[in-house]
This record gives structure tokens, sequence and C-alpha cells, in this order.
């Protein structure tokens, strides 16, 4: 056994390394500092902030980063929650950062410490889950749409309606994620995205028990696997996977669902619970700087609301109709509000719904 | 023989009196470990599966049995009697391929055996995460499982074998076999080679030997496998989502999924108590079912 291990323990940092590569930017003029331990424990969403990107920040300021990653906004509030202060920063979407500030569980950020903040979109500030950016700054935007084999899938696909049809029964990869599942039926149903009460929720379940039984996979981490091995032809993911599929093979289309689709703001904020506090807003401030966040759009293609970033990318990443859809279609989008207490009753419904969809 | 005769004089010692306080001591590493690690966090489960849950998932101690009553919903009903067929196949056919393998490592010479061994052993030099991978790149409709199949033409389209109950007790039985060989192969290798040669002299062909000799005289390695296999499998849920996709879901899977995404704490423990139960019950109905079998042995 302590062989395996040290083997594993010499092994590791070499894997780590190797995962690490890539080009890192060089320290800014001013390097700011904190006068914490050298410690940082990041939670964020799995495929989302690139190694080399955290690798880059403790370089610079020698602080280490232990990263742990979650799945859906469900599953972070969960462990946040029973964690007892365990992570310093956190990456919610827009409706659990409004949830997260209800709660009182976030730390008001300190202005001052963020000089990079300038470089976020006008659009992309003072949001309304959280005016003025008291607790949260955005990390990256987008959206969730119809990925497509156009090699295997030959007839039209427009919207949700020609996704779940019998036709592709066991072709299909969706998001492992109940308020969005819920939220594709809302859509559907012309019942409006936040409209979720028992009495919506009662209406749509006919739809989705029709709906869930035809789908392969469930996948939140990596929707994009299954559908480039070939094991599904057709998905509901999220765009930045569906950019990726797009810049390795263009037979991979994207759609945004004519019945509707919202825009997800997925944010840095800090926990009061954070026990490094600083070094977060370090981190946050790091992330912002527009060489940096290139850095992220170049491993994950969401769209950047960082535009002195989006200025640095190449034509061929603004044109990848995945990461930046024609901007009508944003201004059109609406966003996912907290839904208090009714998030139970989504979680139950997908849950038992999926559970019993054989 | 002198084992066994240090073994009588140290019991009957042992046995005139009490365990005095150096025994106590030398246990109390043992039940330090059994009280932090198994009677607390047992202990908290209970007690959670009785409680409510508030809007953003934190578990709120005030006395329910509702988490108890949805238990028993046909949609949890189903899904764990799927993981007890999931679980059963694997163990079946771990036996099935374990056993060949297992007697064939214990009558081989010591040295073939020593390296048969290792080799059983190999695969858990790396993480099951990390095999667990490697099956999906294989099994995948573009993997190597297919492509190989399909330029040999033994099948005319790639088959569809990720993410069905087939991948998911596949997965199983690769993770678990080493468990079933295991234990097998220590009855195996303590069988009496003369009580085969025995049976052939009272004029049994091969099969008979082996099923009323080798059989009943490695039953116990058997049994222990069986065990090994079946109890982590129920509520194994790491290869099951990795390699069913999440549309078939397991109670394991579920159970995961109610303390993290479905923020339902208080549910997740009363299913998680209900399968402790289920288990409490395997062990009972094995227990007695060797009681009653000695006699008659």
């Amino acid at each position: 056994m302590k062989t395996i291990r040290n083997l594993i323990l010499t092994l590791l940092p070499i894997a780590l390394a190797a995962c690490g590569g890539g080009s890192q930017p060089g320290p800014s003029a001013s390097t700011p500092s904190s006068s914490e331990e050298k410690k940082l424990n990041l939670f964020c969403w799995s495929e989302y902030i690139p190694q080399n990107v955290i690798d880059g920040f403790t370089k610079e300021t020698g602080i280490k980063v232990a990263v742990e990653n979650y799945s859906s906004n469900e599953e972070m509030l969960s462990k946040l929650l029973a964690g007892g202060g365990k992570y310093d920063l956190i990456q919610p979407s827009e409706y659990t950062i409004q949830a997260l500030i209800k709660a009182d569980q976030l730390r008001l950020l300190d202005q001052n410490a963020l000089s990079n903040f300038v470089h976020i979109a006008p659009e992309f500030r003072d949001m309304a889950y959280d005016l003025g950016n008291k607790f949260s700054v955005p990390y990256m935007a987008g959206f969730v749409g119809i990925c497509i084999n156009t090699d295997k899938v030959k007839t039209p696909v427009k919207g949700f309606v020609d996704v779940f049809t019998p036709a592709h029964k066991g072709r299909i990869v969706v998001l492992d994620d109940a308020r969005e599942i819920v939220s594709w039926a809302l859509e559907m149903e012309k019942l409006g995205l936040n409209s979720v009460n028992a009495e919506n929720l009662k209406k749509i379940e006919p739809l989705l028990k029709k709906w869930l039984p035809l789908v392969k996979v469930y996948d939140s981490d990596s929707p994009k696997t299954s559908l480039k091995n070939g094991d599904v032809d057709l998905g509901v993911v999220w765009s930045g996977e569906a950019a990726l599929l797009y810049q390795e093979n263009k037979k991979f289309a994207f759609v945004l669902p004519s019945e509707g689709s919202h825009l997800f703001v997925d944010n840095l904020a800090i926990p009061k619970t954070s026990t490094h506090p600083q070094n977060a807003h370090l981190f946050i401030n790091y992330i912002l700087r527009p060489e940096v966040s290139k850095l992220i759009s170049d491993a994950f293609p969401y769209y950047n609301p960082n535009l002195a970033a989006r200025k640095l990318l190449s034509p061929e990443q603004l044109a990848n109709p995945a990461s930046y859809p024609p901007a009508e279609d944003i201004t059109r989008m609406e966003t996912f509000t907290d839904l208090g207490k009714e998030s139970a009753s989504v979680d139950e419904l997908v849950t038992q719904i999926k559970a019993g969809g054989k | 023989m002198a084992d066994a005769t240090w073994l009588d004089r140290g019991g009957t010692h042992a046995g005139s009196r009490r365990a005095g306080w150096p025994a106590w001591l030398l246990l109390a590493p043992l039940l330090v470990w059994l009280g932090l690690f198994v009677l607390l966090p047992t202990i908290l489960l209970v007690v959670t599966s009785f409680s409510h849950r508030d809007e953003l998932g934190r578990v709120v101690y005030s006395f329910t049995t509702e988490n108890y009553l949805r238990c028993f919903d046909p949609t949890w009903l189903s899904i764990f009697w799927n993981s007890i067929l999931y679980a059963l196949a694997a163990t079946v056919i771990c036996v099935i391929v374990g056993y060949p393998a297992a007697y064939t490592i214990g009558r081989a010479g010591p040295k073939s055996r020593r390296i048969l061994l290792t080799l059983v052993m190999i695969p858990f030099w790396t993480s099951f995460l990390i095999r667990t991978y490697a099956w999906i790149s294989i099994l995948s409709q573009e993997g190597l499982a297919n492509s190989l199949l399909l330029s040999a033409h033994i099948i005319p389209g790639p088959l569809s074998m990720m993410y069905t109950p087939f991948s998911i007790v596949l997965g199983l039985v690769y993770n678990y076999l080493p468990f079933m060989i295991l234990p097998i192969y220590t009855s195996v290798e303590k069988l009496d080679n003369s009580l085969v040669e025995a049976a052939y002299d009272l004029g049994a062909g091969p099969l008979r030997a082996f099923s009323r000799v080798i059989i009943p005289l490695t039953q116990p390695g058997i049994a222990a496998g069986a065990l090994l296999v079946f109890v982590p499998a129920i509520a194994m849920y790491a290869i099951t989502t990795l390699m069913g996709g999440g549309s078939n879901p397991t109670i394991g899977e579920v159970i995961q999924n109610q303390f993290t995404r479905a923020r339902n704490q208080p549910f997740g423990a009363a299913l998680g108590v209900l399968l402790m139960l289920l288990f409490l019950v395997c062990f009972l109905v094995l227990g007695r079912k060797k009681n009653s079998s000695a006699p008659s042995a």
C-alpha cells in the first residue's frame, strides 16, 4: 500500500504539470499581495477554469489553489452550507447568487481590490440579481442550446419539440440539472422561464414524462463526451461545450431553441465563511485581467463578458456560433431568478420522473 | 499441530478469567475507530433521516417520518429492485468467471501462483475511476471494441454498448472480480487433495468429484466472495453513473443525488438507512443458513 501511495505522490505533480502546459501571462506591473497564508480553496464548476490560469496565479502570487468541482448550482449549495467554511471562492450562477444574498451567505466585495472590473461589459454590470456588483463579479456567460451531429441527424432541428421526438429515443444527451430541464418544458408550454409553481409544475409533468424516457445520457460535467464518442447524436447542452465540439468538427451545429432560451451568468463570489478572503479578491482580480480572461475563452469558449478580453480573441473564436450567437438573440433572453421554496419541488419532480422514466 | 496445542492451552487459560485492562487497552484503537467512523455516522444518518430540510437544503432537526413514507413510493422501490438485479447479475458472473481463475491459481505451482496473484492485483494499482474511463473509450459507439468488430466484419453496424444495463454490469464485474477471486483462491489453496483423490478412488467422475467434493469444500470462499461483491455492488454509484449515463439509475446514484443536487439530505438518509437494514437482513439470512446447514454437513 505504501509503495502505491508513494507512486501516486510522485506521479501526481507530474500529471498536474502536464495539464498545466500552456502559456502563462507574466506578472503585472504592480502585484498586490495579501497578508494571509498562501492558500485558496476554490470551489468551481467542472471544466470551467483552465489549469494554466490557476498555475499562472500560483506562480505569480505564491498562493496554492486547492480546487474542488461541482456540476450544478444545487450541488454547490448543499456542500457549501454543510461544509462549515471550507471554501474561499465559489462560482454560482445568477439565481444562486440571488439565493445566497437572501440567505446572507456572501461576503461584501472590496471594490478597491478589484481594479480590473472596468473590463466587464456594461450589460453585465449591475444585473438584477446583484445591483452594484456588491457580492459578485461575472466570470463567463452562456446559453443552453441544442447541439446536433449533422452527420447523423438529417431532419431539421429548431427547438425542443424537434429534439424530444420518439425518432431520437436513446440518442439524446441532456444536462443533469433539474432547474434547466424544467425551464425547457416551461418554455415549450409558453408558461415563462421563472414561473415555477405547483400549478405549472403539474402542467409540465406529462411533457417531462414524455421527454425524459427518450434521454440516454444525463451529464452536466462534460456532455460533449458522449456526443464526441458518437454514443448520442444530439443534445441540450451548455453553449461552451457545443462551441468546443464545433471547434473540433464543423459537423456539430448549435441552435438556440426556437421556443426560447435563457442567458446564464456565472460569477465569482466569496462565501461569508471564507478564511482567505484577501486571496480570493486577488484571484478574482487576476481572472478579470484581459489576457487571463482570454486564456479562459481559449479553453472554454463561453460568452466572455470581459470586453477587453474579447478584443484579444481571434476572428474564428468570435465567429463560433455557439460562443457568440447573434446579438439580437441575446438581448431577447431572460435569466433565471431564485425560486425560493419552489426549488425543492423542481428537484423532486425531475428526480422522480428521471428515476421512473424507464 | 503445534499451533493447535498452543491455541488450546491459551484458550483454557484465557477462558478461566475475564479480560483484564491490557486487553481493553489493545482493543482501544479499534473501539475508538468503530465509535468515530461507524457508530457516530450511523447515529447521524438515522437522526437526519427523521428530520426536515429548509429551502436551501439545510437539515432542520424537527421530527418527521415522511422521508420513510416517501421511500415506499413505487419509483424508489423499482430502483431498489433494479440495483439488486444489477448486483446479483454482477455476483453471478463474478462466480462463473472468478471460480475457474481462482481454482487455476490455487492449483498452480508456487512460482506461477505468485505471478498469477500479482496479475489479479495489478488493476488495483490505478484508481478505479481511471479504469472506468478506459472502459468508456473502449465501449463507446466510435470506441475500440466497435471499430475492431466493424473492421473484422463481425457486426454490420456499431453496437450501442455504453449507457446501457450491459455496461453497468460489465463495470461492476470488472471492478469487483478480484474480490471474488481472492477468497475462493484461499479456500482452493486449503483444499486437501487427498479428498479429491478419494472421490476418484470411490468411482466419481471429474464432474461428480467437482460438484460433490470440490464445490462443497470451497463453498466458504464462494460465500465470502459473493458477499464481498454483492454488498458493495448494490450501493455503488460512481461506476453506475459513469457507465449508465444516469438514465438507468441505481439506488446508490439516487442517494448520492439526494445529498448533492437534489438537496434533500433527510430523504437520502432515509434511503441509506433502508439500504443498511437490507444488508443486515442479508447477513442474518446468510448466517442462519450457515448454522442450520452445519449439523447436516
